[in-house]
């Protein structure tokens, strides 16, 4: 549990972080969205205290933050940020092992760690572990970049536009991998993103920045259903709403009891992915088969719309 | 072309050798420049021992400013020392700018004839460039890389020693060459106020109007500041290659 308690930064006269109070589960993923210069960096930063608050507190586990040395604080919290920040002149394993050695790990564990994070980030350790970070393509950087925040096993991880250099085929993936090893190890996440999508697709919960003030912080669904100030649409878009609605939804989620007739589509398919479906196939239902191939239940064209809609 | 680079490198270098150790087989190459039988090879000393001692005094300054340059660059690109980088630059800038021979001349009566107000003048000639290369390598460290380090919870001084300076030491380690190779010529001047050295052959050759004299210091000065400006490049790259910058 991460609990930011009235946090706030002033540069001279000038508020870039204004009051933000709100308490992040243990294990979700939190994205921080907003336009730029809203405050959203500053926000994140200051949860590992690279930037030092002007007021208001950071509470990790009902710990306070400012209790504890800054080194030793950082050293428990991930950090990933665009531009990966690899050290050059270090192989891709001296630079994962960074964290575990500035906290004494015997040399057998560092490896050990090491290794599993490059499976984890198929990196095969025996090709890419003595390599050099130039030698290494921008998604493999990134992912070492990760890997790296990842090493001594933080309960935390903060990000800041950590995929923001990488193009959309990449980029998808990356956010899988982080999706799969956040559920892996239970990392709380903190992310902060430019790309709506990317905030829709990863977060549990959305928090909304302007001009350093939280709009409002809330599941993804609310945010488009109950926008909390006219800027939160603007920011989410109206255009499209319902079907972003749809996305947040799976099929085996929404499944009616029954068998159904119409093409089958896979349980973990997004709602918008079935309606695509329904519309180029011109049926008006669809089976929800599961993984193991059993089916899970049915989907109507008519359902399926009505849960695009608020309320 | 990298061959034919070694073979002149190593050409050179035999060269210089030869010379210092047998000068005297050179006699009849220098000959043409004499008048009245004077002698065309210096005979007031030893040629090798001057040399050696001529480049025992420029590494002697150059391991001094080396050291009060970097220390000064490291001091001055901390937060707690950012005040006094301009009033750093200024001095160093002063070092540079104000003529060796004018340092020996205030130096002399201060600490005597000799080694030391050789060593003084350049000391101070050669902290320019080790002081500007030493900063803007640091200051020029990708940020990324800084405020990963931070973030990851390394202390300053780790920052510092297995960051920072790994990444500027290409930029240090050419300023220090450029430093070396600079004083290697600027040393000569120290024959003027008695230190061992070539310019003791140039001064040699000035007072009783050889010209064979003075070729020979010239020469053999020119010749050693190449060689070093080209091994040090050699070891740099080497060293580089080992810590991974470069
Ligand atoms: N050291 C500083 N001194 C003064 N103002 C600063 C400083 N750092 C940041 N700011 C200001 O604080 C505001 C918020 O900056 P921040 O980096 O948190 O924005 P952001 O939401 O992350 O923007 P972006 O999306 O562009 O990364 C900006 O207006 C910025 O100019
Ligand atoms: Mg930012």
């Amino acid at each position: 549990m991460i609990q930011l308690e009235s946090l706030t930064k002033q540069y001279g006269p000038t508020t870039v972080v204004d009051g933000v109070t709100l308490a992040i589960a243990s294990g979700s993923i939190t994205v921080i969205v907003g336009t730029s210069g809203s405050g959203k960096s500053t926000l994140l930063r200051m949860i590992n205290r690279l930037i030092e608050p002007s007021g208001g507190r950071v509470l990790i586990d009902g710990h306070d933050t400012s209790a504890t040395p800054v080194h030793l604080l950082r050293r428990k919290i991930g950090y990933a940020i665009q531009g990966h920040g690899l050290f050059p002149h270090r192989t891709v394993g001296e630079n994962i092992a960074t964290v575990p050695r500035l906290l004494g790990w015997s040399a057998a564990r560092i490896q050990a760690r090491v290794d599993e994070l490059l499976r984890i980030f198929q990196l095969e350790p025996a090709e890419f572990a003595a390599k050099f970070p130039h030698q290494l393509s921008g998604g493999q950087q990134q992912r070492v970049g990760v890997a790296r925040a990842l090493a001594a096993e933080p309960a935390v991880l903060l990000m800041d536009e950590p995929f923001g250099a990488l193009d959309p085929i990449i980029r998808g993936k990356a956010q899988q991998d982080l999706l799969d090893i956040q559920r892996r190890f239970g990392t709380t996440v903190v992310l902060v993103t430019h790309d709506m999508d990317e905030a829709f697709h990863l977060g549990d919960h959305v928090a909304v920045m302007s001009q350093g003030r939280l709009l409002q912080y809330d599941p993804p669904a609310l945010l488009l259903t109950r926008p909390a100030d006219p800027f939160v649409s603007r920011l989410t878009g109206t255009a499209d709403r319902s079907l972003k609605l749809l996305s947040l939804t799976t099929a085996g989620e929404a499944a009616e009891p029954g068998v159904g007739e119409g093409p089958s589509v896979p349980a973990a398919a997004s709602l918008r992915e079935v309606l695509s479906d329904l519309v180029w196939s011109g049926a008006t239902a669809a089976t929800v088969m599961r993984s193991d191939g059993t089916p899970a239940g049915r989907l109507t064209l008519a359902g399926i719309l009505a849960r695009g809609r608020a309320g | 072309m990298r061959r034919l680079g070694l073979l002149l490198r190593l050409a050179a270098f035999s060269l210089l050798v030869a010379f210092l150790v047998m000068p005297q087989r050179f006699a009849p190459l220098f000959a043409p420049f004499t008048e009245y039988g004077a002698p065309p090879i210096y005979d007031q000393g030893s040629l090798l021992a001057l040399a050696a001692a001529h480049l025992g005094t420029v590494f002697l300054a150059a391991a001094a400013s080396t050291v009060v340059a970097v220390s000064l660059g490291i001091l001055v690109t901390r937060p707690s020392g950012a005040e006094f980088l301009p009033l750093s630059r200024t001095l160093v800038g002063i070092g540079q700018t104000f003529p060796p021979v004018a340092v020996l001349a205030i130096a002399v009566p201060l600490v005597g004839f000799g080694e030391t107000p050789t060593l003084i003048a350049l000391f101070a000639y050669g902290l320019l460039p080790i002081f500007e290369n030493t900063i803007s390598a640091l200051q020029t460290c990708p940020s990324s890389v800084i405020e990963a380090a931070r973030g990851m919870g390394m202390s300053s001084r780790q920052r510092l020693l297995g960051v920072e300076l790994p990444l500027a030491m290409p930029l240090i380690l050419e300023g220090i060459r450029l430093s070396v190779v600079i004083n290697v010529g600027t040393a000569t001047i120290g024959s003027t106020v008695a230190a061992k050295g070539l310019g003791e052959v140039i001064i040699a050759g000035l007072l009783s109007n050889n010209t064979a004299f003075i070729l020979q210091g010239g020469l053999v000065t020119g010749l050693m500041a190449m060689l070093l400006y080209d091994g040090m490049a050699g070891l740099e790259k080497r060293l580089l290659r080992a810590v991974h910058v470069g």
